[in-house]
């Protein structure tokens, strides 16, 4: 098997589902380290708007990344597997043809 | 001031409007129907629809009248916590997409319960069909209810005869369209449905003071000074971090395994196509969302300011454009509600019509013809909808209790199969049948609301399943783990190990081709370190709520 594809995909799955787990539940490291509360943005209480601007943009951006490299990686993918195939299909039809002389 | 009743007094403005957006919405779906020639038209909407169309379709369908309303109505009572609870359900769409959406979809599958029958056979796609069917009609509960509570305000008339009115139009065009006309009416909806919710707001904010009213998602910092006056609590984080870890369980593993979600992905028309959708789902509902927000903030606002006593929570956002808005403004956001509740009822009755229609008539009917499958579909799609009516005849105090309920449900029943049949080779079908049926109902037990006496955790977080669900996810994950491991080292429990073909078939969806290696996806490690972590959490769940 092609060892380095299957754990890029691994990988990258395990990786992009924490970060989309600590976009989604930022809220939760504000309540796990509360000395990171207590400032303010944009006049909200920082562990109120942080939260909600990842959930939204920050969710946005990440979700841009996670399409850009996973397409790459299918395309990559499907390369890999076409090129296996071909090799498989060469050294047959070379065969079939040295059978023909 | 006292209790109140709030009542749009310009009925045939309200007619107006519900009978020009039901005229929209049943046109689009009368002109899809035309296009609907074979089952994977109805289901899957032929794999035509793009991602713009789609992440706006995948927003409406996963923000329903609980975001229109439950949202705000909930954040009444339980003030910030519940925006951090809602938050995280933006992640659901992106994760289904990235763990296994993309993969079924290069199996041109209509349902999550599709790859469950190829995967684990007949007995299990029945199982996890039956979850499936409970959940969609659950999450129909929900919308009936508010659906229900839109047309007693537009109309002024009792929540019965507005429930059924409601309910009856609703079935009627989702049957039309089939799953073209869902996608396409979604799309529209979802547009509707965020002006509805974000413009009038503007408004109001304007009335109470504030000079953010241009953009009311997130500009509303100047009015936290007062608001802190009013309600001193409102941004507290009130409960403790087991509280917000218990929402992953429970309202994160919990809506990947959502079939009319899925659904959503599965219409795309590649699987590049889908992620791109993704992207456009996180943009349309963080604003949808963030828009929910501000109306629980002004209905807290409002009520801590004035002393009126809300009785009907989840009507919030209407009382407040009754008080603030013309009427005109109040019908165009029932309106807006229409059209939240339409197409998750639509994404749900969608769901049922493919699992009855599709998965379990190919379990029990394979010979059936297509034709006859489809008329089936219909029938149990229609069925759905009467049986969510029926069940909001009585209704709960929120209406979004009844849809995270479900959550859990999904989450300890449902989401172990979907995952590990998709990413490890070893999970044994008699594994996921015991720890399925076993967790599911175990969950049921142990949430207040089918045996009230014997419950886990306290008040909200029990009726919502969070702490039964902290006890049942990762029960289910490890239970699952550890029995598939075990059984398949049993020969006399062969014939429930996975085969070759399964084997294969993973090495398929995920973009192997024919290059087959049995050492992928098929660790022993991680799966047990998983069970450590699972079994950490579940003994975490065992400790009494405060």
């Amino acid at each position: 098997m092609n060892k380095g594809m299957y754990q890029k995909e691994i990988l990258l799955t395990v990786g992009f589902t924490l970060l989309f787990l600590v976009l989604g539940h930022a809220a939760s490291i504000f309540v796990l380290f509360p000395g990171l509360q207590g400032s303010w943005m944009w006049g909200f209480p920082v562990h109120y708007i942080v939260p909600l601007l990842l959930g939204w943009f920050g969710l946005t951006a990440a979700s841009i990344l996670f399409t850009l490299v996973m397409n790459k990686f299918d395309d990559d993918m499907e390369a890999m597997v076409k090129g296996s195939r071909s090799a498989k299909q060469v050294p047959s039809q070379t065969m079939s043809a040295s059978k023909g002389d | 001031m006292g209790e109140q009743s709030f009542y749009i007094t310009n009925l045939p403005l309200a007619m107006g409007v519900v009978i020009a957006l039901f005229a929209i919405f049943y046109y689009i779906g009368w002109s899809s129907s035309r296009k609907t020639t074979t089952t994977g038209d109805l289901y899957a909407a032929g794999f035509t629809i793009g991602p713009v169309t789609n992440g706006l379709a995948m927003s409406a369908t996963w923000a329903s009248l609980a975001t229109f309303m439950g949202l705000s109505g909930l954040i009444l009572a339980l003030k910030a916590p519940f925006v951090f609870l809602w938050i995280q359900w933006a992640i659901s769409i992106p994760l289904i997409t990235l763990l296994y959406g993309t993969t079924l979809r290069r199996m041109e599958v209509y349902t999550p319960a599709s790859f469950i029958k190829m995967r684990y056979g007949n007995s299990c796609t029945v199982v996890i069909a039956g979850w499936m069917i409970l959940t969609m009609v659950m999450y129909a509960l929900g919308q009936m209810i508010g659906l229900g509570q839109a047309f007693e305000i537009l109309f002024g008339i009792p929540y019965i005869t507005a429930l059924i009115i409601a309910g009856v139009a609703t079935v009627g065009f989702i049957t039309l369209g089939g799953m073209l006309g869902a996608s396409y009416n979604a799309a529209f909806q979802m547009i509707v449905m965020t002006i509805a919710l974000v413009v009038p707001m503007g408004a109001i904010m304007k009335v109470m003071g504030s000079s953010g009213w241009w953009f009311p998602p997130l500009a509303y910092g100047d009015m936290v000074p007062a608001m802190l006056a009013a309600v001193p609590d409102f941004f507290d984080t009130h409960y403790d971090y087991r509280w917000y870890f218990a929402l992953i369980p429970a309202f994160t593993l919990g809506p990947i395994a959502l079939p009319h979600l899925a659904m959503r992905v599965f219409t795309a028309t590649s699987v590049k196509s889908a992620r791109w959708a993704v992207v456009w789902f996180n943009l349309f509902l963080g604003f949808l969302f963030s828009g929910g927000y501000i109306v629980g903030f002004a209905g807290n606002f409002y009520t801590a300011t004035t002393g009126t006593v809300i009785t009907k929570p989840d009507q919030i956002i209407f009382i407040l454009n009754v008080i603030y808005n013309p009427e005109w403004v109040t019908a165009f956001v029932v309106g807006g509600a229409l059209a939240a509740g339409l197409s998750t009822v639509a994404g749900n009755l969608m769901a049922v019509a493919a699992l009855v229609g599709h998965d379990l008539l190919s379990v029990f009917a394979p010979n059936m013809e297509t034709k006859t499958k489809l008329r089936i579909g219909y029938v149990a799609l229609g069925l759905g909808g009467l049986i969510a009516i029926l069940l909001a005849f009585n209704p709960p105090k929120f209406l979004v209790t009844s849809i995270l309920w479900a959550f859990g449900l999904l989450a300890s029943a449902v989401t172990p199969a979907i995952l590990l049949g998709v990413w490890w080779k070893e999970a044994n079908r008699l594994a996921m049948f015991i720890s399925s049926l076993f967790c599911g109902i175990t969950y049921i037990i142990i949430s207040p609301h089918v045996l009230p006496n014997i419950v886990v955790g306290n008040g909200v977080t029990a009726a919502l399943g969070m702490a039964s669900g902290l006890i049942t996810v990762p029960l289910s994950f490890g239970m699952f783990i550890i029995l598939s491991l075990i059984f398949n080292r049993i020969p006399a429990l062969s014939a429930y190990a996975p085969t070759e073909e399964d084997k294969r078939m993973i090495d398929r969806i995920h973009g192997w081709g024919d290059d087959y290696d049995e050492k992928r996806y098929a660790s022993v490690v991680w799966p047990l370190i998983a069970v450590v972590g699972c079994v950490a959490v579940f003994f975490w769940g065992m400790v009494p709520w405060a």
